[in-house]
């Protein structure tokens, strides 16, 4: 085993494939046949929708009306006559409604921010805290978290799911837990250096802020004890977490979760693949849907996430559409894990425009501009309908070095462009090309879409 | 023998002209001709500066697309023909001019695809072209302001 404590050790493993110096926090089922993690999946979702059907009474009437009963579900793939849950079901019965157990059984309550309407409340029985901080333990380890790690936490607390989750998954693991909450960096930054903190748990945007805001004070981030940055609560782009792996001289993943279905813990980031994060499979059955149909997609395509919580008691949700768009590979993972892995999310199925009759996600555009040389992945969509039919024109933001003082050059440029995208999206646009800083940057979640349709 | 155009990528947008020009001027760049094309979406402004390297810098620092190319610049005398006169050489040497916009005072500038065939083809037919020195200090209103003074 090669010492996680040393700064850099587990990257260097991992770049030269000694994965099993790495740690594993339950190999019996991360690296389980996927027989038995099938198997396992199978027994706990029949008593999952048993336990589900008798403790709550909307489950109860929503699967009597889709005429399904608990002894209906034999195998994995019965999980297909339940009905779905969406976040709508949740908010209709705030608070408590879809509570599975007395109050008194539960020993906390965490809310989604909820933008917009009343907020989503879970629950959890002492047994759901439990699940969860063996998710995050899973999660932490494949970073190269040991016990003993000096944790920073930079999350605010409160009722967001991911500054507890992770505290209580950390410490079980045996980290010493330093709660800095969020906000204040020239404190965070103190804290560091004085409390020797080892771990940073943060968003990736303040990560980077921590990273600069010392950087201007002269901090030496490579002598620095930071080893590890734990990231969530927003995507991370790949670029942006090799700049901050860079330049803080530490290791950084991030992992998904949501609130409804628990909060972070869903999946995790080994360092085999760092485009992948593998489910914690006996905790929760995925599915991966067409958004439109609902229908299963083939495996290894993309579609909408619905998970399944196994073995969860307080708020027992079946089937919850996440809106979360992904695909989930079953092949066994360089790193030893032998559990499913989804790709990051990185677009929400309320993003997807349907133009003139084609699906197309603002991702799959992110991901064509981000393959061409001459412009920078960011991005604008404008769809409208002014001639009858709709229209997509997608604003490229041009690199300098890709500017040629002719007319004839810059257009072909800019067909070149559209031509790609018609190759992916399966739909023709018009590329408009746009200064070099002429997109609007944000730190929160970027707007890229414009639909101006109206109705005809 | 060729200036050095300053070209740069700009939207076809109120303003955005407005702001490559103001950077020249804080940076103190005399401008001594330009043009402006577009195409609906946007549009490429060409500059003939007194010090081009320094507005290429200028434009780099503020982001912006730019790129520097060596175009013929001719100064022409100012009487009926002369334009006519240069348009026509260059079609008996069967060289295109991709584009062409006039300097301040009689100059004009034009972008040829081999700018050494067309300063021979001009060399023998008394057209005087100039490079970027004859651009410095250069001053139209020069020769009238000092006559206007020695009247006062």
């Amino acid at each position: 085993m090669a010492d996680m404590t040393v700064k850099g050790a587990a990257l260097a493993a991992a770049a030269a494939g000694r994965f099993d110096e790495l740690p594993i926090h339950d190999p019996s089922i991360e690296c389980a046949s996927r027989e038995r993690i099938r198997a396992i999946q199978l027994a706990r979702l029949i008593d999952q929708v048993e336990w589900t059907y008798e403790q709550v009474a909307w489950y109860r009437r929503a699967m009597d009306d889709a005429g399904v009963a608990p002894s209906d579900i034999k195998t994995l793939d019965d999980v297909r006559k339940l009905p779905f849950t969406d976040k709508s079901a949740l908010r209709d019965t705030f608070p408590y409604g879809m509570f599975a157990v007395p109050l008194d059984e539960v020993v906390e309550l965490h809310a989604s921010s909820g933008t917009t309407g009343k907020p989503v409340v879970v629950g959890y029985t002492k047994d759901d805290m439990d699940l969860w901080a063996d998710c995050i333990m899973r999660l932490v380890q494949m970073a190269g978290v040991v016990p003993g790690d000096r944790v920073q936490m930079a999350f605010g607390y409160g009722m967001f799911t991911g500054g507890f989750g992770l505290h209580y998954g950390l410490q079980r693991l045996g980290c010493m837990m330093i709660p800095a909450g969020s906000g204040n960096t020239d404190r965070q930054i103190q804290m560091i250096q004085d409390y020797g903190s080892t771990v940073l748990v943060s968003t990736p945007s303040y990560a980077l802020h921590i990273c600069e805001v010392g950087e201007s004070m002269g901090v030496d981030w490579s002598a620095s004890t930071l080893r590890v940055g734990l990231f969530g609560g927003e995507p991370c782009t790949p670029a942006m977490k090799e700049e901050i792996e860079r330049r803080m001289h530490i290791v950084c993943t991030d992992n998904y979760g949501l609130t409804e279905v628990m909060g972070p813990g869903v999946s995790g980031e080994c360092l085999a693949e760092r485009d992948m994060q593998h489910i914690a499979e006996d905790h929760f059955l995925w599915e991966v849907v067409d958004p439109v149909t609902g229908e299963p997609v083939d495996e290894g395509e993309a579609g909408e996430l619905v998970l399944t919580p196994l073995g969860k008691r307080a708020i027992p949700v079946l089937r919850y559409r996440t809106h979360d768009l992904t695909r989930v590979v079953t092949e066994r993972c360089a790193c030893g894990r032998t559990t499913a892995r989804m790709q990051k999310v990185r677009s929400r199925c309320d993003d997807m425009l349907i133009i003139r009759g084609t699906n197309v996600f603002p991702s799959q555009v992110e991901d064509v501009l981000s393959g061409i040389d001459g412009v920078t992945p960011h991005y604008r969509i404008v769809v409208d309908n002014e001639t009858g039919l709709d229209r997509m024109t997608v604003y490229a933001e041009l690199r300098p070095e890709a500017f040629s003082d002719s007319f004839e050059k810059m257009d072909a440029f800019r067909r070149a462009i559209e031509e790609k995208l018609k190759s992916v999206l399966l739909v023709s646009s018009k590329v408009k090309l746009v200064e070099p800083g002429g997109i609007e940057r944000s730190t929160g979640k970027t707007k890229h879409v414009q639909d101006l349709r109206t109705l005809q | 023998m060729s200036v050095s155009q300053i070209s740069v990528f700009v939207e076809s947008r109120p303003g955005h002209m407005a702001r490559v020009l103001a950077s020249f001027e804080r940076a103190g760049i005399n401008v001594r001709g330009y043009s402006a094309s577009d195409t609906g979406d946007y549009g490429i402004v060409r500059f003939i500066v007194d010090d081009p390297d320094r507005a290429l810098a200028v434009l780099e620092d503020m982001g912006a697309a730019a790129a520097k190319t060596e175009v013929l610049c001719a100064l022409l005398p100012d009487t009926p023909g002369e334009l006519a006169r240069i348009m026509g050489i260059m079609a008996r040497c069967n060289i295109n001019v991709e584009y062409s916009y006039s300097l301040i005072s009689t100059f004009i500038a034009m972008y040829v695809d081999d700018p050494a065939a067309a300063e021979r083809a001009l060399a023998g037919e008394s057209i005087a072209l100039v490079d970027q020195n004859d651009l410095v200090g250069f001053s139209v209103c020069a020769d009238a302001e000092k006559s206007e003074r020695e009247t006062r």
